[in-house]
């Protein structure tokens, strides 16, 4: 009851800020905005374009440089670039790397029949087998290598900090503001420090890669160390281990399964940076999106964008194939075994013997012209993407002109156009009331800090976008998680296709969607909502389906009807992962929102890509990423707030 | 555990074997280097695949940055083809952005060349540093503007004047925009003035910051096959002008004589576009480095290879057809490289 009561209260409290935000910021219209025109400094940005400056011209000479920086990455370079001579590039006067196609393809199917089954190896292979035949056999290798490189590299920075942090608390107090931080900065941030620092190329792609990959494997490795049961751990202590035998003896193989799931894990990141590492000069599949987006044909980006789902569904289902087997392996009977490791030669003999026609026989080593569709592959693309521009355009225009003037206009009215010590007020004291004291304070030094950098206008934009898209996700999340959480044949029927989502590069879809929408914010927000929905019905889904058959059967023998079922059981008890989903949705989505500098979405997106390519707007795009990650941070606070709590400013 | 230890044990065992196999013996690579035509790989078009003609002076290998729009892409193209054909260098093709970017991948020595810079001495900075230098002209001359379709201009003949604009800015309206007109800015790393002219004639439009030359042409497309309004940023030589039409808005230029008037730019000024390079390249005494200063062709000659590129031929080929037809004008580029 009491409880109750303060829940009540506190919705009170939120929704007499928010009416009382509304009516002043309709009063303040256009007050003391903070908007300050592209071209000009503020005196923060003023002072990192110095030091942007500063940094170019002490790349040759400064001690920082020549010993410790480019050292590091010609370090990461000659790594990545060895992996590649193996599968992708052919050395000098040399028509194919060390291996040929056909040898690369058996070599990796033996790879992943030996660490999980002869299913997935052959689907994985099959998977290959269609990036070959559109035509970029070579292209998707060289993604291949570098994602192989990052991981590897990823890992090994990654494996033993997690194992250290989930041993001492200590080290995991020590790391999580870092880890936090890596997971809500979008990728566009650090691109502009990282090529100032290491120059655009290979390296550089790789340490954003890295960047990104590295907190997500210590976390999912210090909590598999953690999260042992403590029976064995006392057992082992108790019969007079050291610490490094229990680490080593029980430990480390108990978390064996998660430590592959880290390693699935961290692949998937690493392939997410394809289209970024090639705006940064790197080679691979994200070369032709890219370039596709400058001609603008349409049908090239999807090939290439095809590639990259298909190599990411063959990374994702042979490393998942790997952890399900680690968690079966122990089982195995005697009979199984002996089948099996005469099925290892047999597929290793094959392996050998293919390896050597794909050095010898022209066929095995070039990927054949013949089997190339690529080019059908993007007419037919081209022909889908011209119908849709030409016959939905009237359904889109309008909703998104609609869309605009009545939700996205007043909100960012009352955001971005009214004075900003309100905004701020009005941002702490919703802080305060959803999210406790703590969150509060912090809100609001954040805030300042925002202020200080003196894009305050730019940034309240980008919120407003963000809010709206993360709504949507949400929304979309919900409806299509519980759908597909009650039913096998649902979640299996959208499998690929929030495979697919989450994998796709948004550039493939920025010209469809700039043709339906044209440059607007709206265009920004589909961008963002297309991006971040499938993670969110995943978690949604995972969360519907952890709910207690029991319960579930239960509300049914008593009559619920279906929707009863839902609302009153279903939801409200994985209400947990809804939370999770939406906290995650928000970061997906701000990652995204960036992208829509591209698409004519303005704010702090705009900012970033500016920054970099023109020098004397440079101090702006590197005070537009601080920015974005400041509001990472606040969006982040204030929607994991208190557990019973939903959303960040509820609109 | 055993199990699984064999199972790794003989990845490693197998990957030893493959790697002796692959290391031995006569592979491909030695029968293709002996015998004629190589077969075409998706990542390395056309590069090291054709046999160069007999090279006169050492060329060596040289980087040239390929940048995002089509006008750029032929040039470069032609250019690192007739590097390689005729002189037989090798020359490395880095797609990256433009500017900073580019001027930093210079300096570090990736990059060399950059055949179309629009940003009038924007690259100072490493100029001055001793990484760049201007190379002249390359023939192209810029003109950079606001424009609108051409049917507008036809409905609205005084449209074209730009101290006029705000007869027309209910028109540009948009939910972008609000309660002024929609002025579409150039893309990140073009050079803009929209914030200066619209001061300058105190135009009642908003700018609306496009992001990318493709959200332009998205726009103007758009506004030409459904007649809605759309003022933006576009650029000559284009060939997209050649498939829409569109037309220039022109302001009044500015007024040298009067020091106080010319303070600020207040149209776009034809620019003559630059060509840089490193200054490793231009004192290497390499044939390329003449061909880089001799390279020089008309905003139709582009144009030509830009629409082939456009229309699906690769630039490869687009480069090929314009180079076999243009022996003359390639003749003259090679003066002085002692190739011909």
């Amino acid at each position: 009851m009491n409880l109750k009561a303060a829940l009540s209260l506190r919705w009170v409290q939120a929704l007499v800020v928010l009416v009382g935000w509304a009516v002043l910021a309709t009063l303040l219209k256009g007050v003391q905005t903070q908007e300050l025109s592209t071209s000009k400094d503020s005196p923060f940005t003023a002072v990192l374009r110095e030091v942007a400056s500063a940094i170019r011209g002490n790349r040759t000479e400064s001690f920082l440089f020549v010993y410790v920086f480019n050292p590091i990455r010609a370090f990461i370079s000659g790594f990545i670039e060895l992996i590649m001579s193996v599968i992708s590039v052919p050395a000098d006067g040399n028509v194919i790397p060390l291996l040929g196609w056909f040898g690369t393809l058996v070599l990796i199917g033996f790879i992943v029949y030996a660490t999980s089954n002869l299913r997935t190896a052959l689907f994985s292979m099959f998977l290959l087998l269609i990036c070959g035949m559109l035509g970029m056999w070579l292209i998707t290798m060289d993604t291949l290598a570098m994602t192989i490189g990052a991981v590897v590299l990823s890992l090994a920075i990654a494996l033993p900090l997690g194992v250290w942090a989930g041993v001492s608390d200590r080290v995991m107090s020590i790391l999580r503001p870092w880890l936090d931080l890596a997971q809500v900065l979008p990728t566009l941030v650090y691109l502009a420090p990282l090529a100032l620092v290491f120059l655009i190329g290979i390296a550089s792609a790789t340490i954003a890669t890295m960047v990104y990959s590295i907190p997500i494997c210590i976390r999912i490795t210090a909590h598999a160390i953690k999260s042992l049961k403590r029976g064995p751990l006392e057992a082992a202590e108790s019969v007079g281990s050291t610490r490094w035998q229990v680490l080593t003896k029980v430990q480390l193989p108990m978390a064996k399964r998660t430590i592959i799931l880290a390693i699935n894990q961290t692949t998937l990141a690493a392939l997410s940076f394809v289209v970024i590492a090639a705006l940064i000069g790197a080679p691979g599949l994200g070369k032709p999106v890219v370039e596709a987006l400058t001609i603008r044909n349409v049908g090239d980006g999807v090939v290439a964008g095809l590639a990259v789902v298909l190599l990411a569904i063959m990374l994702d289902r042979s490393t998942t194939a790997a952890v399900m087997r680690e968690e079966q392996g122990f089982a195995a009977a005697e009979e199984q075994k002996v089948r099996r490791r005469i099925g290892l030669v047999i597929a290793g003999v094959i392996t050998v013997v293919a390896i050597y026609l794909s050095r010898q026989v022209l066929w095995f080593a070039v990927f054949p012209e013949n089997l190339n569709f690529g080019e059908q592959v993007a007419n037919v693309a081209n022909s889908i993407e011209e119908w849709i521009t030409s016959n939905l355009d009237f359904l889109t225009v309008g909703f998104s002109e609609w869309f605009t003037i009545w939700l996205l206009n007043p909100l960012e009215g009352v955001l971005a156009n009214s004075p900003w010590w309100l905004t701020l007020i009005a941002i702490t004291l919703l802080a305060f009331i959803l999210a406790g004291r703590t969150v509060g304070i912090l809100v609001f030094v954040l805030l300042a800090l925002v202020m200080a950098t003196g894009l305050w206008n730019d940034t309240m934009v980008t919120l407003a976008m963000t809010l709206i898209a993360t709504a949507f996700v949400v929304l979309l999340g919900i409806i299509l998680g519980v759908w597909a959480g009650r039913s096998e044949r649902v979640d299996r029927f959208f499998k690929p296709f929030l495979d697919a989502g989450q994998t796709m590069p948004a550039f493939v879809y920025l010209v469809p969607v700039l043709a339906l929408f044209g440059p607007t914010r709206f265009a920004a927000i589909v961008l963002g909502v297309v991006y971040a929905a499938p993670v969110v019905i995943r978690i949604v889904a995972d969360g519907v389906r952890k709910v207690p058959k029991e319960s579930v059967e239960a509300a049914i023998s008593s009559g619920s009807t279906t929707m009863q079922v839902i609302t009153k059981v279903q939801l409200p008890s994985s209400r947990r992962s809804i939370l999770l989903g939406a906290n995650q949705g928000l970061i997906f989505v701000l990652a995204v929102v960036v992208i829509g500098g591209f698409v004519g979405a303005g704010g702090l997106g705009y900012l970033v890509i500016v920054g970099q390519s023109k020098p004397e707007l440079a101090g702006k795009g590197l005070a537009a990423g601080i920015a974005i990650v400041l509001l990472g941070i606040i969006l982040d606070r204030i929607a994991q707030g208190r557990p019973q709590k939903q959303g960040p400013v509820g609109h | 555990m055993k199990r699984v230890g064999n199972g790794a044990g003989l990845v490693v065992a197998l990957a030893v074997a493959g790697l002796a196999l692959a290391a031995c013996g006569g592979s491909v690579n030695e029968a293709a280097s002996s015998s004629a035509p190589a077969p075409e790989s998706s990542a390395a078009p056309a590069e090291s695949s054709e046999a160069p003609a007999p090279a006169p002076a050492d060329c060596g290998e040289w980087g040239v940055a390929m940048h995002a729009w089509v006008g750029y892409t032929a040039s470069a193209q032609v250019l690192s083809d007739v590097a390689r054909e005729k002189l037989g260098c090798t020359i490395n093709q880095t797609q990256l952005d433009e500017a900073a970017t580019t001027y930093d991948a210079m300096e570090a020595g990736s990059v060399d060349v950059i055949i179309e810079d629009w940003g009038g001495g924007r690259w100072q900075e490493w100029v001055d540093r001793g990484a760049i230098e201007e190379v002249g002209f390359n023939g192209n001359v810029g003109l950079i503007g606001m424009y609108v379709p051409q049917w507008m201009c036809d409905e609205n003949p005084d449209i074209t004047d730009g101290t006029k604009l705000n007869d027309y800015a209910d028109l540009f309206k948009t939910p972008e925009s609000g309660d002024k007109g929609a002025w579409l800015e150039g893309p990140p790393g073009y050079t803009t003035i929209g914030e200066k002219i619209i001061e300058a004639y105190g135009l009642n439009y908003e700018i609306i910051n496009t992001g990318s030359e493709t959200a332009l042409i998205e726009a103007f497309t758009k506004g030409s096959e459904d007649k809605t309004p759309v003022l933006g940023y576009f650029y000559e030589p284009q060939n997209f002008l050649a498939k829409v039409p569109l037309c220039r808005i022109n302001f009044p230029a500015n007024d040298w004589t009067d020091a106080a008037k010319a303070s600020g730019l207040t149209d776009y000024p034809e620019t003559p576009l630059v060509k840089l390079a490193t200054v490793k390249l231009m004192d290497s005494g390499s044939p390329f480095a003449t061909l880089v200063a001799n390279f020089e062709w008309t905003n139709e000659d582009q144009n030509q290879v830009a629409l082939d590129i456009e229309s699906g031929m690769s630039p490869e080929e687009a480069a090929k057809k314009w180079i076999d037809a243009h022996p003359e004008i390639v003749a003259q580029w090679l003066e002085g490289t002692g190739a011909s």
